[in-house]
């Protein structure tokens, strides 16, 4: 049984020392301090002859500390009557247990010895036990802070959810819902079975949940932007969010929808709409009875030749009767232009040659003097397609390029240009050789009231709605500009199914 | 010598119809559908008059006879449009153009036959040459003589409507020819002017008026032929213009609102100069709704 290491140090005194091993101790014995040196194993008890005291330097009582890992270490000495009493007090400061001065009467010094064992013994253990009991305690505490914490965040996200007037709504990798607000509930207020747990396809309206399904099938695309939708439903507009939801190691665990009502928003857009169509129908209306007069004066100049003729060739009367034909299906499809363009239909669209449209409206606009010394240069592809609604590609146009007339302050070039810039996208190109925007106006030129016009001369809301149709019209809008090199840049889809928002679901 | 035309029109259909009227008239017509063509025919061949469309892809009818006139001095230039002349007086000031034809519904081949043939021939004085009925006379020699006439005129006029228009028109017209046409007053210096005042012989105004089935006319005349197409061209295009308070600025000035005022009410109002001899001033309206809402202008200086 082993209990403990004791070195001995200059003790002769063999049978002790032997006594000591039948007690269970192992022992190293050196015969001077220096020696005391070379011990590299750990060790409980030091028993020293009390004259090699002195000897004992700084040094060795470090490496005492070294070798045992900074356990304390007891000091036994015997015969100290020789010891210095600033040795003693220096020892006594040290962080040792010193035993000295006692007669090696064998009884005597195991018991020494081994009450100073147990006590080592039952120390640890009491500190072991004091340990674990603080440690039970600041768990606890711990826990509890903890449970604070969770209650509290729980609490927040709660609050934050239901202060959303939004819709919010969460569903599961499954499409099973796991959280939803009390705005839900309004929009869901037919669904009679319970939300929560729902999948949903059984809660959400048929355009809600393709815009889920959508944002379904693409959970690992890189694409991290928000799927985004408007949809009608009843009397309600809804402008619906669906963001992907992702956890701690980016993997994808959910989707949260936001569901929003923009019916305000949205009639106030109408409103706009129809003032700013209001201000185009203006326009065309000028250009139309304009564009009339051309066809009338030549319908009624045949006429009045004929009336006054005495005789009537046939050649002569099928060759009039022809170009009289011809002006009058003119002014009806003049006349039928602007009754397209008034037409309050959101989807009237179809696929449309660009080129014709672009012609008309020039036709509204080129009579004005504003044009008198412009020339328009016409880089058309006459078969270019683009898919949407005609009147609305009619509304982007003249506002293009009554601004860039204006920019040009009625002298210039106006170039138009059409391209296929993939086969799903036809680009119109509309450049003036105006002098150019600076780029804080560029930076400017799509936001509502904003413009550069005298006061008077424009609202500002020509290119923010042009803006709002061309995105409406699944195409994008931007602009280029250098002294005497302006380009409005219009991409319109040319394909119905391959426009990727055919369902008119965009991402921002 | 038949006069030779040559028409410019981006319209096919209406250069058709065109060409067989003018030919009929009896002159010798080349066709042009653009400036650039007509240019080009303009070297090939010499013309007498050149009449184009206004407004044309690619060079517009301004530039075309400004070109034209650069290359060939003498010949005649005429514009014709669909469209409202009056969109077009800055361009025609800026040009110095004074003759801009109206293609109405219904169509006036009257009007244009008159005016071939006065740009054509120079022969542009007189009211006969533009209306049919008896003409009636009588010259103007006193200022206080002015009333008396105008209200002849006006009582001469067949029907309220006529009287309507003319009754502005004509005593902007006769006042100016007396005052600054014959007895050559400052139009600043109104308030010094003597209104009671005889014009010395050979400065009479005369006036002339008749009518026929469609249309009334009067012309007054001066024998000093002082206006001029540039200054006409400028009062019309500063009384069309607005300025920052959004009032016309020839609502400013203390003269040259009346031919302004006259173009906007008369159906036509045709001014022919003759320098230092004489200017004749022709209001010609017709009957109500016939040739409505397009003003032809027409300036001519020998």
């Amino acid at each position: 049984m082993h209990i403990g290491t004791i070195v001995t140090a200059g003790i002769e005194n063999k049978a002790f020392t032997r006594s000591l091993e039948e007690h269970g101790y192992s022992l190293i014995s050196v015969d001077d301090i220096d020696a005391v040196l070379n011990i590299t194993v750990p060790f409980d008890i030091m028993l020293i002859r009390g004259e090699l005291l002195k000897e004992i330097n700084h040094a060795v009582l470090e490496h005492l500390y070294f070798v045992n890992n900074s356990t304390p270490v007891a000091l036994l000495f015997t015969d100290t009557t020789s010891i210095p009493a600033t040795l003693i007090k220096k020892l006594q400061n040290s962080s040792l247990d010193i035993l000295y001065d006692f007669e090696i009467e064998h009884e005597t010094i195991y018991q020494r010895i081994d009450r100073f064992f147990i006590n080592a013994k039952l120390n640890d253990h009491l500190t072991t036990l004091q340990e674990k009991f603080l440690m039970q305690k600041s768990l606890e505490k711990e826990i509890s802070l903890r449970e604070q914490i969770l209650n509290h965040e729980r609490e927040v996200n709660a609050n934050i959810i239901a202060s959303i007037t939004a819709g919010l709504i969460i569903f599961d990798i499954n499409g099973s819902t796991i959280v939803a607000n009390e705005p839900v509930k309004q929009v869901l207020k037919n669904v009679s079975t319970d939300i929560i747990g729902s999948s949903y396809k059984a809660l959400l309206p048929q355009e809600m949940s393709e815009l889920v399904e959508n944002v379904m099938h693409e959970m690992n695309a890189e694409d991290t932007r928000p799927y985004v939708k408007k949809c009608k439903i009843a009397d309600t507009y809804y402008e619906v969010y669906c963001y992907r939801m992702l956890n701690y190691h980016n993997q994808p665990n959910g989707i949260l929808m936001l569901i929003n009502d923009i019916t305000e928003q949205e009639s106030m857009n109408v409103l706009l709409y129809r003032s700013e169509k209001l201000a185009t129908v203006g326009t065309m209306l000028s250009g139309i009875a304009h564009e009339l007069r051309n066809p009338l004066a030549i319908i009624s100049a045949r006429i009045q030749r004929a009336l006054t003729k005495k005789t009537y060739e046939p050649e002569w009367l099928k060759k009039s009767f022809t170009s009289i034909q011809t002006q009058a299906s003119r002014c009806a499809s003049i006349v039928n232009s602007l009754l397209n363009f008034t037409r309050n239909t959101a989807t009237n669209a179809g696929y449309h040659k660009i080129a014709e449209i672009l012609d008309e409206t020039l036709t509204y606009v080129d009579y004005q003097n504003t044009f008198d010394n412009i020339s328009v240069e016409k880089e058309y592809d006459k078969d270019l397609m683009a898919y949407g609604d005609r009147s609305r590609f009619v509304q982007i146009f003249l506002n293009l390029i009554t601004n860039a007339a204006d920019a040009m302050e009625g002298n210039g070039t106006l170039t138009i240009r059409t391209s296929l810039e993939s086969p799903y996208s036809t680009r119109i190109e509309i450049n003036d050789s105006g002098p150019g925007m600076s780029e804080k106006i560029r930076a400017k030129i799509f936001d509502p009231f904003f413009t550069t016009k005298e006061p008077g001369k424009g609202t500002g809301l020509g290119l923010a709605i042009v803006y709002k149709i061309v995105q409406e019209s699944n195409g994008r809008i931007w602009c280029q500009s250098h002294p005497g090199d302006t380009s409005f840049f219009v991409e319109l889809p040319s394909e119905k199914e391959r426009s990727y928002d055919s369902k008119n679901i965009a991402r921002r | 010598m038949t006069a030779k035309i040559l028409l410019v029109d981006d319209e096919a259909d209406f250069l058709d119809i065109m060409t067989e009227f003018i030919e009929d008239e009896g002159y010798a017509v080349k066709t042009a559908t653009n400036g650039k063509e007509a240019l080009h025919i303009l070297e090939q061949d010499n013309f007498d008059l050149i009449v184009s469309d206004i407004n044309m892809p690619g060079m517009k009818g301004f530039e075309l006879l400004d070109k034209a006139a650069e290359l060939y001095p003498s010949l005649k230039r005429v514009l014709i449009t669909a469209y409202d002349v009056r969109d077009y007086i800055n361009m025609a000031k800026n040009y110095n153009i004074g003759n801009i034809i109206t293609k109405t519904a219904p169509f006036n081949f009257d009007e244009i036959r008159i005016f071939l043939n006065n740009i054509l021939t120079g022969e542009i004085f007189g009211l006969g040459l533009y209306v049919q009925g008896r003409i009636h006379q009588t010259y103007l020699k006193k200022s206080k003589d002015l009333e008396r006439v105008n209200h002849e005129v006006i009582e001469f006029m067949k029907s309220d409507y006529h009287k309507r228009k003319f009754r502005q028109a004509l005593s902007e017209i006769t006042i100016n020819a007396f005052f600054y046409g014959a007895k050559n007053e400052e139009g600043d210096k109104k308030h010094l002017w003597e209104f009671e005042t005889t014009l010395n012989d050979g400065e009479e105004v005369l006036v002339s008026w008749a009518c026929d089935n469609e249309k009334s006319g009067v012309a007054v005349t001066d024998q000093k032929g002082r206006l001029k197409k540039e200054d006409i061209l400028f009062w019309l295009e500063r009384n069309m213009t607005k300025g920052e308070d959004g009032l016309s600025l020839g609502l400013r000035d203390s003269h040259g609102k009346g031919l302004f005022i006259t173009r906007e009410t008369i159906d036509r109002l045709i001014i022919n100069i003759d320098h230092g001899k004489k200017t004749e001033v022709i209001l010609i309206n017709y009957e109500e709704g016939l040739y409505d809402g397009h003003r032809p202008l027409w300036i001519q200086e020998l």
